[in-house]
């Protein structure tokens, strides 16, 4: 029986085995749950979008919704010069949301409870901005490691910690995402053991506690999306508006 | 009837305030609180850790055992703790 609370975790391959150049390139369970993820993000959006009525149904009233949320988010955290990444904030919130929210369903995989998915995407945001940066401003673009009013003894050292501080940026990124899911989905397993473990006398604190927990998962998965995005537009803005 | 017309809408007011204050506000805030706490988290760990990773692929480098990685230590935690008061700044201006 499945009462390790860290069995969810589990990577398995679906289908045949693919292996390519010593690479292990098999369609696994996270991969069929990314897959879901989107098209589950698709077809919602291409039903929300299929009907363009001056009064929206439901579906065209949440994706009107969300795209209004992300569009406000965006000009209000890196302003009008994030426009043009739209369309990447956009994408990159929906489908970190929808994967956690998928991870809510039971007998699925949290996509986004592994640290190489949460760190991929990460590194993928520091080096686009690092590049955007680059691009807009050129070698000045390193002068966001030189704050403005510094003592000139402190400089060196005051650098050194920017340095750190900017590398540090896809670290804390991927980690508050992966371990804010991990923790959330080991908590609910935990729980879950406990239930079938006290039976029908002592199960239901522990069942009650469950559905509070699930609540808070929810909440969690909501939250760490826009966490995510909201970073990747400070972190833009940072690139863009070259003063602060 | 005039005086009571008033009273009554100030208290639904009153009333209505509370209910913002009490319920919408508290049960969205203890979410994004917990969020908050964490974001600072990871904020200094991370930087923590690079910082001394830094240091560490450094003193391989270099052949200089332990040194730098304990000066990249304390450089870490330094810019960990920027991080922390850049964020917690932010946080306040959102508010």
């Amino acid at each position: 029986m499945a009462t390790n609370p860290m069995h969810q975790f589990q990577v398995h391959r679906v289908g045949p085995e693919i292996k390519f150049g010593g690479i292990d390139l098999s369609f696994t369970n996270a991969s069929l749950f990314m897959f879901i993820s989107a098209l589950v993000i698709c077809l919602f959006l291409f039903l929300g979008t299929k009907e363009k009525k001056i009064i929206p149904n439901k579906m065209q009233l949440i994706s009107e919704l969300l795209y209004n949320f992300i569009a406000k988010m965006i000009s209000d955290t890196a302003g009008a010069k994030a426009k043009p990444y739209f369309s990447f904030i956009f994408s990159l919130f929906v489908f970190v949301l929808i994967c956690n929210m998928v991870g809510m369903l039971p007998y699925s995989f949290t996509v986004t409870s592994h640290i190489i998915v949460t760190l991929i995407m990460a590194m993928f945001i520091f080096v686009a901005v690092t590049v955007i940066g680059f691009i807009k401003h050129g070698f000045k673009y390193l002068s966001i490691f030189v704050p403005s009013g510094v003592p000139a003894l402190l400089l060196p050292l005051i650098t050194v910690i920017e340095i750190i501080s900017y590398l540090s940026r896809p670290v804390s990124l991927s980690v508050r995402l992966f371990a804010n899911m991990m923790a959330g989905h080991t908590m609910l397993k935990v729980f879950g053991g406990f239930v079938v473990s006290l039976g029908i006398l002592g199960g239901w604190l522990p069942l009650s506690f469950s559905v509070a927990l699930t609540g808070l998962e929810i909440l969690v998965a909501f939250l760490q999306a826009y966490v995510f995005a909201i970073l990747t537009c400070i972190y833009l803005n940072d690139a863009l508006n070259l003063h602060h | 009837m005039d005086k009571d017309d008033g009273d009554f809408k100030t208290r639904l007011k009153i009333a209505k305030e509370k209910f913002n204050k009490d319920f919408l506000a508290e049960s969205n805030k203890r979410g994004s609180f917990m969020g908050s706490a964490f974001r600072l988290g990871t904020e200094l760990v991370a930087a923590v850790a690079v910082g001394t990773i830094i240091g560490f692929i450094l003193d391989s480098w270099f052949d200089t055992k332990p040194w730098l990685i304990i000066i990249f230590f304390f450089l870490g935690s330094a810019a960990g703790m920027m991080n922390i008061i850049r964020t917690a700044k932010r946080m306040q201006k959102e508010e």
